[in-house]
Order: C-alpha cells, then sequence, then structure tokens
C-alpha cells in the first residue's frame, strides 16, 4: 500500500478557487463520507484550511491518485480540466514530507504561524473518529505532529511578530503582561485608527476609549467597536485612565508633547504607558519616549522589528528543514520496511499452493490411507514448508533499505514467479514508476 | 557529603544557563531536577548537622550562609513551580552557587556558645535569612526587569525580550519578593533587639557589643531603611517598575555586605 497526497494550496491556486475548494463548508464528515462511498484510498485524512485542501490517502496504485483529482471537482462542482491545473500530488515519501512542512508551518503563508498544526491534528482526529484511517495514516500523521512539536521547540521558526499588529501587541504584552483588562485609548477616527481597534479589541481589553477631534466620527467609530468616545476637551482625564494609547490623528502638530505627557504620568502614579504612534506625520514628541516608564514605538519603529523577525526566521528555516528531512528517513525507512511484506505474504502463498496441490495430486494414493495418518500427512508437509520458510521470512522483515527491499522482491519475483499470484508494490519514494506490476 | 548540595547546584546552574540561551524544555527539566536534588541532599546535610550538634546549625557566619542558600533554593523553587517560569533559575542558581561555596569549604558546625541559647535566637535568624532569601529574588527580579527594560526602550528586542516574562509580572513578583522580605526583615530586627537587651548583662563580649554602632547591625538598620523606603513608596508615590528594580538591587548588594564581609571581618557584635 502506498501513501499519497493530493491538494491544493496559497501556493498553486488562487483564492477564488480556494473559497470554492473548502472542505470544512459542509463539514469534514461529509467528505470523508463521501470518499469512503467513492471508494478512493483505503485510508483518508481530508485536511482543509483557509489556505489549504488536502487529502492524504493510502492505496494500492496510481489510480487512487486518479480518483482522488476526480473526488476534487466533483465534490466541488468544478470541471475536471479546471481544477487538475492547480492540483499537486506527492507519493510516498514526498507526500510524508509535503505533511511534515506542512505541520511544521513551513508551507503555511506566514512561515512558522502555530495554528496548523492545531488545524492538522483536528483533521486527523476527525479522520480516526471517522474510521477512515489506518496503519500507514496513523503513523503518518503521530510522526507529523512529533516534526510540528520539535520544530517549534528546537528552532525560533515561529518566533517574534512578523505583522506590524501583530508586534505591537506582542510589545503590549511584554511590557503590561496580560492585556485582559486594561484600559486602551485611541486618537483619531480614521481608517487606521479603526484597524488597530479591532485589533486591540480581540485581546479582550477591558474599555476601548475613542478621542477625536470631532465628537462624531469618534462616535462612529466607538459604536463599530463596542467602545465610549470622549470629547477632544476631556483628552488627558481619558490618558489618565489608559494603559495603551495608540494614535492616528490626520494632526500636523504634535498632540502628545513631552509636557503634557510627564503631567499625564505623574496623574497616573507611574503607571506603564505604552504609546504607539501610527500616524505620519507623528502625533507624539520623541522626547516623551524618555519618560520613565513611557514606551514609545512608532511605526517604523514596528517595522524595523517586524523585518528583524523576518530576518531571524528566515535563519532558522534551514534548521526547521533539516528536522523535516530527519523525520522523513526514518518515516520512509519505516514505509520501506513495510513493502516487502506484500512479498512476504506471496511467498507464503506459493509455497502453500505447492503443498496443496501436491498433496490434492496423491489424493488418489491416499484415499484407502485412515484419517489419523491423513491428517499426519497434512501436519507433517506443513510443518515442513514452515521451517523452509522461517529463515528467509525473518530475513526478509529485518531488510529497510529501499534498494535491498526492490532487489529482493525482485529476486523472489523471479525465483519463484510470485508476480503472477500477487504484485508485491515495492513502491519507491516518488522515483518514476519501473516495477512490474504497478497496476494489478 | 558537605560538597553533594554545591556539586549539584552547579550542575543546575549549568543546566539553567543552557536552558536560558537555548530554550530546550528538556534541559530545563533538568535544571529544576538538579536544584530540586540540590535542595533536597541540602536538607539532609542541615538534617545531620543538626542531629550531630542538637541544634539547629545557624552559629557563625558559614552555617547561616549555608541556611540562607538552602532558603533561597527552596523559595525560587517554591516561585518556579508555582509561577511556571524558569528564566529567572540562570541567575538564581548563579547566586546558590557562589555563596554555597563557603559553606562548603568550612563545614564545621560551631559549637553554640550558652549566649545563644535563647528561642529569640533561632526565630531572630530564621527570619533574617528568610527575609534575605526574599531580598535575593527580588535583586535577581528587579536585575532581568532592567534588562528587559533597557531593550525595550532602546527599540531593540532581542535576547532577553525572547526570554524573560513581561515586565508587567517581573515588577509584581518583585513587589511581592520585597513585601515578603520586609515583614521578615521588620520582625528579625524587632525579635534581634528585644533578644539584645535580654542578654545585655551577660558578660560575654559580644552581648556588650550589641548596639546600633556595631557595624552589622547599622548595616542591618540602613538596609530595613531602604527596603522601607521601597515598600512604601511603592505604594504611596507609585515607585514601582524601573526604581524599584534598582531598589532591590542596592538593598541586597548592602545585604550581602552585611551578611559576608561585614559578618566574616568587622562586626563585635556578631562574630560567633
Amino acid at each position: 500500500m502506498r501513501l499519497f497526497a493530493v491538494g491544493l494550496s496559497h501556493r498553486t491556486a488562487p483564492v477564488e478557487l480556494r473559497e470554492c475548494v473548502d472542505f470544512s463548508r459542509d463539514g469534514v464528515d461529509a467528505a470523508l463520507s463521501a470518499l469512503v462511498e467513492r471508494n478512493a484510498g483505503r485510508e483518508a485524512v481530508v485536511l482543509s484550511t483557509c489556505n489549504r485542501a488536502e487529502i492524504y490517502a493510502a492505496g494500492d496504485t496510481d489510480a487512487t491518485v486518479e480518483a482522488l483529482e476526480r473526488f476534487f471537482g466533483d465534490y466541488h462542482g468544478v470541471p475536471h480540466a479546471q481544477m487538475s491545473e492547480h492540483l499537486y500530488t506527492r507519493r510516498g515519501a514526498d507526500a510524508a514530507r509535503h505533511l511534515f512542512r506542512v505541520a511544521a508551518g513551513l508551507d503555511s503563508l506566514v512561515v512558522g504561524e502555530p495554528q496548523i498544526l492545531g488545524q492538522v491534528k483536528s483533521a486527523y482526529s476527525a479522520a480516526a473518529e471517522h474510521k477512515t484511517t489506518g496503519a500507514l495514516t496513523n503513523r503518518l500523521f503521530h510522526a507529523a505532529f512529533a516534526v510540528g512539536k520539535r520544530v517549534r521547540s528546537e528552532t525560533g521558526l515561529g518566533e517574534g511578530a512578523v505583522s506590524v499588529s501583530y508586534a505591537a501587541i506582542a510589545l503590549a504584552k511584554k511590557i503590561l503582561g496580560d492585556l485582559k483588562g486594561l484600559g486602551v485609548l485611541i486618537l483619531g477616527a480614521g481608517e487606521m485608527a479603526k484597524l488597530t481597534g479591532v485589533h486591540l479589541q480581540a485581546q479582550q481589553v477591558t474599555q476601548i476609549t475613542i478621542a477625536s477631534r470631532t465628537l462624531q466620527t469618534a462616535q462612529n467609530l466607538a459604536g463599530h467597536l463596542g467602545g465610549r468616545a470622549v470629547p477632544w476637551t476631556a483628552l488627558d482625564e481619558a490618558l489618565a485612565a489608559s494603559d495603551i494609547v495608540v494614535t492616528a490623528t490626520g494632526a500636523t502638530e504634535p498632540v502628545l508633547t513631552r509636557r503634557r505627557v510627564e503631567d499625564i504620568m505623574r496623574a497616573r502614579r507611574r503607571r506603564p504607558l505604552f504609546v504607539i504612534d501610527i500616524a505620519l506625520p507623528r502625533d507624539v514628541e520623541a522626547e516623551v519616549g524618555n519618560l520613565d516608564q513611557v514606551f514609545l514605538y512608532n511605526i517604523d519603529d514596528l517595522q524595523t522589528i517586524v523585518h528583524e523577525n523576518m530576518a531571524r526566521r528566515a535563519g532558522e528555516l534551514a534548521h526547521a528543514e533539516a528536522i523535516v528531512e530527519e523525520e522523513v528517513a526514518r518515516f520512509a525507512s519505516w514505509m520501506q520496511s513495510r513493502e516487502i511484506i506484500p512479498t512476504v505474504v506471496a511467498l507464503r502463498q506459493r509455497f502453500e499452493s505447492i503443498r496443496q496441490s501436491e498433496l490434492a495430486r496423491l489424493e488418489s494414493k491416499m484415499s484407502n490411507l485412515p484419517p489419523e495418518a491423513r491428517a499426519r500427512l497434512d501436519e507433517i508437509t506443513h510443518l515442513i514448508v514452515e521451517k523452509l520458510l522461517l529463515t528467509p521470512t525473518e530475513q526478509l522483515k529485518a531488510v529497510s533499505d529501499q534498494a535491498m527491499v526492490a532487489a529482493y522482491a525482485d529476486a523472489l519475483n523471479r525465483l519463484f514467479s510470485l508476480a503472477a499470484n500477487e504484485s508485491p508494490d515495492a513502491a519507491d519514494a516518488g522515483g518514476p514508476e519501473t516495477k512490474t506490476g504497478g497496476r494489478s | 557529603m558537605h560538597l553533594v548540595p554545591l556539586l549539584l547546584y552547579a550542575a543546575a546552574t549549568a543546566a539553567y544557563v543552557a536552558h536560558f540561551a537555548w530554550r530546550d524544555p528538556r534541559v530545563g527539566r533538568l535544571a529544576t531536577a538538579a536544584l530540586g536534588a540540590g535542595v533536597l541532599a541540602h536538607t539532609f546535610l542541615i538534617g545531620m548537622q543538626t542531629v550531630e550538634a542538637g541544634h539547629a546549625p545557624l552559629v557563625g557566619t558559614s552555617a547561616a550562609i549555608s541556611a540562607f542558600v538552602w532558603l533561597l533554593g527552596l523559595s525560587y523553587l517554591y516561585v518556579e513551580l508555582s509561577s511556571d517560569e524558569r528564566a529567572m533559575g540562570a541567575f538564581v542558581a548563579v547566586l546558590l552557587v557562589a555563596l554555597d561555596v563557603i559553606p562548603a569549604l568550612d563545614p564545621t558546625v560551631t559549637p553554640r556558645p550558652p549566649l545563644l541559647r535563647s528561642p529569640l535566637f533561632t526565630v531572630h535568624v530564621v527570619s533574617m535569612l528568610f527575609a534575605y532569601a526574599s531580598f535575593a529574588l527580588a535583586f535577581v527580579l528587579g536585575i532581568t526587569y532592567v534588562l528587559l527594560f533597557n531593550e525595550i526602550k532602546a527599540k531593540h528586542l532581542g535576547f532577553f525580550y525572547a526570554r524573560l516574562p513581561s515586565l508587567h509580572v517581573l515588577d509584581v513578583m518583585n513587589g511581592r519578593a520585597i513585601t515578603v522580605g520586609w515583614i521578615f526583615l521588620t520582625a528579625g530586627v524587632t525579635i534581634g533587639g528585644i533578644w539584645a537587651t535580654q542578654i545585655h548583662s551577660s558578660p560575654d563580649p559580644r552581648a556588650q557589643a550589641m548596639s546600633v554602632a556595631d557595624p552589622k547591625i547599622l548595616v542591618a538598620l540602613l538596609s530595613w531603611g531602604i527596603y522601607s523606603f521601597a515598600f512604601f513608596a511603592r505604594r504611596a508615590i507609585g515607585w514601582s517598575g524601573r526604581r524599584a528594580a534598582w531598589l532591590s538591587a542596592i538593598g541586597f548588594v548592602i545585604v550581602l555586605l552585611n551578611f559576608v564581609p561585614v559578618g566574616f571581618f568587622l562586626t563585635k557584635s556578631h562574630n560567633f
């Protein structure tokens, strides 16, 4: 049995198509049931996130790939020709490598993002509940979880925010601790102010206050964010009551001068204040950042942090890829040790069938023997066959090297004409199909 | 036997520093295990010394340092296990090793002179040591606060930013450590004062030297002044954050000076 992965992702398909090909829309369970109905693959796991839709399946032949590719189009009502140009297919160890890279966040749009591992886990548990997993996919997904965990703990791939808003929130957490229960003040009511407000709202801050020169626009934004609007004249009180201040006004002169913030810090008894200035020109005098317990970051500072983080993540890529390769090698050698099993089974069947046919041939001569003697004969011949096969079976099962597996399978096929009975699927790690019996 | 805790503390230090540098959770667990084993071995050692001498080994600077190291290790383990935060371990473990060298080199248990047979003596010493252990934790929290603070202020988020908990957490823990330490210091100084007046009639020259003019007592009162200021300034005038961090750093340097050089060489009242 071989491993296959068929799917599309942000790398191969435009967003319009990805929106169409969303297995989670009707529930992954429905997709799994449909797969079982179509008999596409013996084991199957469906992974569906906003950036990818993939099916990992185990099947006997390449016909499984064909069936999976057709399933993608048919299930979502997209013509096969249109779908197939965006689909990629991975076989054997390549399929494992693909899943490991996905689980590690290496294939994500934002490299190293942590959510994907959880999504891989839930895709697997959905399939496990639906009983569409088997020996191959069980092993594959548990190995993928291990890769994800290792990459997270052994590399800095997921570290450091890589967008300005996340960088700002990460900084706020590093300064103020848990943001739950803190007060946020937004100065200005434009698009930037709105965007930042939405991000901060997601952090469950207690109170978002909006101050703008025109109270009406502040009230509009406050309504949108579920916050509170204050008139511009009440700015100082609002500043004193807040822990995070985001400035995004269109003012040409600084709104927060050093003197003003100094007075406010006294009023707030020097509780730390995190000021994020995303306005251009600046809303906050640079000297404000020199005040004790005031942490001032402007948009350029945040962008610099993002660039640094991206560079650091890029530096960790090689390390993460090395972990993936290590685990792929381990998994591939496990798969290869399984690949000899059909040959072993065929060999045993061959011996057994010879024994049976010889016994049948002698049937006429043995008809006058008592039943005990016939039973004894059956037992003895069976024991001879078992004894003959004992060492070869053990030796074959111990082979884990890919080339050796292929060589042994080939030799046994020739020596005992096994291919006639059962085609051992000595699948390779994605190389061209050269084996006889690629289709049986 | 007296070297076993030191060796385990040294192993814990190596593991904590490695964990801090490379952040491998397995190394972190190893560090905690080594420190736990060190504290356990130290407990046995102190227990054995107690049985041998017939009293707690608190007499003399070397024994007091040993007890202090033990209390600090225990307090730190409590903080680590309750906060699930291991970053401080690298700093605390270094301190443990540096101080434990003294009792490891001089492990003899000084017999207790008749002067110290009061239960007040034991309560006084244990309170002081507990206060010092809290201040040691506050010191480490303060140092790490300043390191992280400087990185964030300089807008260069690097080594410490990735490793330390938030400034808020460091500040809150510092405040707690100062509070606990200040309560024990106040109790220890008060009990020491009561006990000193009780033994004033003793012919022992050390009892006669128990006065505010003695360096050990003077410096202890100075550190009490500093920690009292830190304790009240946080509540009354918002001296938290970096100011509190510096106060706890200065305070502990004075405590250490009083504990080791003053305790060994200068005092005439506390040289047991």
